[in-house]
């Protein structure tokens, strides 16, 4: 093998790496996220809206 | 796929399948989730003094609105069973109830404002914002009760459709915020200072829990930072202690440390200090820091007497800060 062909050989392995490590990286990372999306059921128990009228229990 | 949440300083990083910390922002499928949106656990109309908020639209009816949840642990929560219970316990029913609803509930009992309190609205954030935003277009107006414990780019969007906010400062300890409430002091501190930046109106509460934020020094430190960062007109509520969750061992609040904690802030240049959980005569009362007469009396949630005319002292003239109508 010639210098030159080695030299390219190592080049296209040298790229291979840093695009493989990059595509890696960017699945690995998490999604970031402010604003969540709505979940259209409640995963608890729903019961109809009665007299608000009253004061609350809670603090605050 | 991992989610990273960015709503509040706990960055929490969420596997497929797992919530956050305050246990309703759930990663499903690679996407950020609220499932609590448009489903509060508790909704009441209370007196906007109950808040506490003093100065503003005083003797008011409040629609108020909570989702369980929050991004807090606080040892002491006062609404640990809604604050930290998970929607699929079970034990916390909701109600089916989205911002449009809301508004609706909000007319038909004429109240002029809704409250996003409670447990904390940061944690059911989109259900905020939307419900305040429609509220506004309805010509309400929006309060929040928050421990402020957000991350500054969604906090300067919701309080664009804010008109006031009372917001807890705990202690001025990193310690204390580490160690009782699994927080941290600086994102509070900004919070605080961003939502007076934006000219809505801001009332702070202190807890004063005996042993462990009571020292004269510390409330003195507290009054001293609102001054200078928030201005002396902020109002400040000093309110009691009572043991409950995972803090049953100290004793309540005295209203004489209440009282000694509400003297140190007016020393320390504060216009209106406030003693809130337990009853007292003065510390519920609003003076006018200019002449010192009275201007609204209170007794519990109750307006007795309010003498403030267009905002001002009637008998000086001083402008008052608040929102009066």
């Amino acid at each position: 093998m010639t210098r030159r062909k080695f030299v390219r050989k190592l080049a296209g392995a040298g790229l291979t790496i840093v695009a493989g490590a990059s595509w890696f990286l960017k699945k690995a990372a998490p999604r970031k996220f402010i604003r969540a999306v709505g979940f259209k059921k409640y995963h608890g128990s729903v019961r109809p809206l009665g007299d608000i009228s009253k004061q609350g229990k809670w603090s605050g | 796929m991992k989610v990273q949440c960015e709503l509040c300083p706990k960055l929490c990083l969420i596997e497929p399948g797992q919530s956050g910390e305050c246990r309703v922002r759930i990663n499903i499928d690679g996407v950020l989730r609220t499932v609590v949106y448009g489903y509060p656990c508790s909704i009441h109309i209370d007196p906007v003094e109950k808040k506490p908020l003093f100065h503003f639209l005083p003797g008011s009816s409040i629609l108020s609105i909570a989702t369980v949840g929050c991004n807090l642990h606080c040892k002491n929560c006062q609404n640990w069973e809604i604050s930290q219970a998970n929607p699929e316990d079970g034990t916390v029913p909701a109600y089916n109830c989205p911002p449009e609803r809301l508004i609706a509930e909000a007319n038909k009992y004429q109240c002029p404002s809704i409250a996003y309190t409670y447990t904390d609205p940061i944690v059911y954030y989109e259900y905020t914002y939307d419900s305040a935003k429609l509220a506004h277009e309805a010509g309400m107006r929006n309060v929040l009760v928050t421990a402020g414990y957000v991350n500054e780019q969604p906090w300067k969007k919701l309080l664009q459709h804010v008109d006031a906010a009372n917001i807890d400062l705990k202690a001025m300890t990193e310690d204390f915020y580490r160690q009782v409430c699994s927080a941290t002091l600086k994102p509070v501190q900004n919070a605080l200072i961003l939502a007076r930046a934006s000219e809505i109106l801001v009332e702070v509460t202190n807890l004063v829990i005996p042993t462990l934020n009571d020292e004269p020094e510390q409330l003195r430190e507290l009054a001293s930072w609102i001054k200078m960062n928030l201005g002396a007109d902020t109002p400040l509520h000093f309110s009691g202690f009572y043991p409950r969750y995972q803090m049953r061992n100290l004793p309540a609040t005295s209203l004489r440390t209440l009282e000694k904690a509400r003297k140190i802030a007016m020393d320390e240049g504060l216009n209106y200090v406030y003693i809130g959980n337990v009853a007292s005569k003065e510390g519920q009362n609003t003076y006018c820091p200019a002449c010192k007469n009275l201007l609204i009396e209170r007794s519990g949630y109750t307006i007795l007497k309010n003498r403030l005319r267009q905002g001002r002292c009637p008998d000086c003239g001083k402008e008052i800060y608040g929102v009066w109508r």
